[in-house]
């Protein structure tokens, strides 16, 4: 009999970690080892209720758990911060093509994550630190609105001091206990300890932040190909069948959800 | 391909030799309102026809042969419009005939969309199960169109108004029964069944259905030439540049977001999955959707690249001349005009893509 291309399979709550007020990381045990590529995408279900696209946080190399790092912002994700470990969920993927990171090999790679946008990008990060002597130097720049909002505050001084990594945090808004820069993420975009000529960027959060990331990136002379965007439209099937996700001549679940600005710059309206 | 000859008179036996093996659905007719006069001048039928299923059929002298196509798109039969998906194993009978499906009645723009609603679903890395189950199964019984609405086009995008691919039989009508196309193996194994009641086809009735098509096919064009619809291969080109027309705003005006005009075309396929908790627990549910309703792009906190009616309406234009010439090289639009008949607001897809390429090759002048 042929698989049920929609059907989730079960999914056992092990973990669940506070992030920030809003976002919470669930650390995910399904009933068979289940595989992606860093930047692929999962949908996340909860039996009888509703189901939405997140995209694993956690390194691709384990197999028998996955991290997922959500925010809380409307009736799936509110329902999912009020579970606790032990109770079960339901996930299906993964989907879409992620990052390539055959293209990163050798590279200085710019790491720009905007809010919870860091997610996606902390997996990246895992699989870059598993092969770090494939790549030449990955530099981290992150945003987020306040203190209080800063994902992965443990992790960030950690991978700070690892070799050929470079990590710079900003906050939109400042406070008197955070010693750090206080701006845009735009403004820790200057002055980058990067070789432009072997340089790529990747670039995940909010539109509106990845809309005025690019146009310094652009501005700093990165090439147009040479610039991955994380694009989100609403989602249902993740297969490419149900039309919703569609952005010109690309369905974002199954030919993104990872596009270099070059096959967007022609199209109208992106960033809505 | 063989081709034979069935007289009126035994279309009842092909039929029920057909029921035997397959949930037969065929068309009857729905009583004419009066004819149309055309801004050309011809006379057009008003009437409707509409798929049942043959077992449901009292009086089975009400089925016809539809003149064109029917009402409901085909794909009611393969993707329903609400269903239960659930399941480890996927279930295709769990709704519906238990069956393989035998659909009598379909046109050229309905194959023609078969092959849209194949893509999406038989296509790319995933197949869709549900869909794959009743339509590999199914046999596809077309016909020619001896007539046409007032509202069919497919002859603007080079569809003619007779299938000679797609189908497992096809029907064309002639003098007093019709002739009969065997295209599959599927459909020889039952021709082969019906010897009695078939005689192959001779050269002179081939001919006659010739004409006949050649006939309607000049009278098509003749009607579709005063509604100066652009042609198939200036289709992306004006949709895309037409990005910014003002046909969008003025067009939206009379929208009322009924969502008549997705669900009753047989190309689209948009859909929503949606989970639900019945009496035996959980169930995923598949809905069809369509990008005229607002919800249809919102994402979490409100944001909707599709905010405004005008940028829905555009939206469903560049879905089906852009994006999918890109991907298969055809348009999705088989030029059935259920749409315009549907639309309470008078929104007509002939007249939009008109606007287009005028705007784009006459305007400047
Ligand atoms: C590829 C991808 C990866 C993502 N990764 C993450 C992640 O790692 N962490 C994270 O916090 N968020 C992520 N998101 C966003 C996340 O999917 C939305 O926040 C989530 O769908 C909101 O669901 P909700 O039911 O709580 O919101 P509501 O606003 O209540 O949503 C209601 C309905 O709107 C639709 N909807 C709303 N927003 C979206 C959306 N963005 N995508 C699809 N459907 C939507 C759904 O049909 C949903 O049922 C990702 C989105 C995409 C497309
Ligand atoms: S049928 Fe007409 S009124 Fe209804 S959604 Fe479509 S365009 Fe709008
Ligand atoms: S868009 Fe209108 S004319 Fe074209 S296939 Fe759909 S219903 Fe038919
Ligand atoms: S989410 Fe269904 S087509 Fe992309």
């Amino acid at each position: 009999m042929k698989k049920n291309i929609y059907q989730p399979i079960e999914a056992v709550i092990e973990d669940v970690r506070h992030e920030t007020a809003t976002i919470k990381t669930f650390v995910l045990r399904p009933k068979f080892l289940f595989s992606f590529r860093t930047g692929q995408f999962i949908e996340l279900n909860i039996p009888g209720v509703g189901e939405a696209p997140f995209t694993p946080s956690s390194d691709p190399a384990v197999k028998d758990r996955l991290g997922v790092t959500i925010m809380n912002v409307g009736s799936m994700t509110s329902r999912l911060h009020a579970m606790h470990s032990g109770e079960k969920v339901a996930l299906r993927g993964p989907y879409g093509k992620g990052y390539p990171l055959e293209k990163f090999k050798d590279k200085d790679i710019l790491i720009v994550g905007g809010g919870v946008g860091l997610a996606p990008l902390r997996s990246l990060l895992f699989s870059l630190f598993g092969e770090v002597d494939n790549y030449n130097k990955i530099v981290l720049r992150y945003g987020a609105r306040t203190s209080g909002d800063i994902i992965y505050k443990d992790l960030l001084p950690e991978w700070a001091k690892k070799k050929k990594v470079d990590v710079m945090t900003t906050v939109d808004v400042g406070d008197p206990q955070w010693k750090g820069n206080v701006g845009l993420v735009t403004t820790i975009l200057k002055d980058l300890p990067i070789e432009l000529h072997k340089a790529i960027a990747v670039v995940c959060g909010p539109p509106i932040m990845m809309k005025f990331v690019n146009l310094k990136l652009l501005d700093l002379g990165f090439k147009p190909e040479d610039i991955y965007l994380s694009m989100e439209k609403n989602m249902s099937c993740g297969l490419g069948k149900c039309g919703h996700c569609r952005l010109g001549s690309y369905y974002i679940c199954k030919d993104g959800p990872v596009f270099t600005y070059e096959q967007l710059k022609d199209m109208h309206d992106i960033w809505d | 391909m063989e081709t034979y000859f069935l007289k009126h008179q035994d279309v009842f036996v092909f039929y029920s030799r057909i029921e035997e093996e397959f949930e037969l659905y065929a068309p009857i007719k729905v009583e004419a309102k009066p004819r149309l006069l055309c801004e050309h001048g011809f006379s057009l039928p008003t009437e409707e026809y509409l798929l049942r299923p043959f077992s449901c059929i009292q009086e089975k002298s009400d089925i016809v042969y539809n003149e064109y196509r029917c009402v409901e798109p085909t794909r009611t039969l393969f993707v329903y419009p609400k269903e239960n998906i659930s399941g480890d194993t996927p279930d295709p009978r769990r709704q519906g005939p238990s069956k393989p499906l035998a659909i009598s009645g379909l046109k050229n723009c309905d194959i023609f969309s078969l092959k849209i609603q194949d893509f999406v679903f038989l296509g790319g890395d995933e197949v869709d199960p549900f869909y794959q189950a009743r339509r590999e199964d199914a046999l596809i019984i077309s016909g020619d169109c001896p007539a046409f609405k007032e509202v069919c086009f497919c002859r603007a995008f080079a569809i003619d108004p007779y299938s000679q691919e797609g189908f497992d039989f096809n029907l064309s009508p002639l003098n007093d029964g019709y002739l009969l196309d065997v295209a599959t193996e599927k459909a020889q194994r039952i021709a082969d069944s019906l010897k009695n009641i078939l005689s192959l086809a001779t050269r002179g009735q081939l001919a006659g259905r010739a004409q006949k098509r050649e006939a309607v096919v000049k009278k098509l064009d003749a009607h579709l030439a005063l509604h100066k619809i652009p042609t198939k291969g200036s289709l992306k080109d004006i949709v895309v540049s037409g990005y910014n027309s003002a046909v969008w705003q003025e067009q939206m005006l009379t929208c009322v977001e009924c969502g008549g005009c997705v669900f009753i075309c047989d190309t689209c396929h948009c859909f929503l999955l949606a989970d639900t908790l019945s009496k035996e627990g959980p169930q995923r549910m598949r809905i069809w959707d369509g990008c005229l309703y607002k919800n249809f792009t919102r994402v979490a906190g409100g944001a909707n690249p599709l905010k405004m009616r005008y940028m829905r309406l555009r939206n469903r234009y560049l879905k089906k001349f852009d994006f999918f010439i890109d991907n298969t090289g055809t348009q999705a639009c088989c030029g059935c005009g259920r749409c315009i008949e549907v639309c309470p607001g008078k929104i007509d897809i002939r007249y939009i893509l008109k606007r287009l390429y005028e705007e784009k090759h006459l305007s400047a002048h």
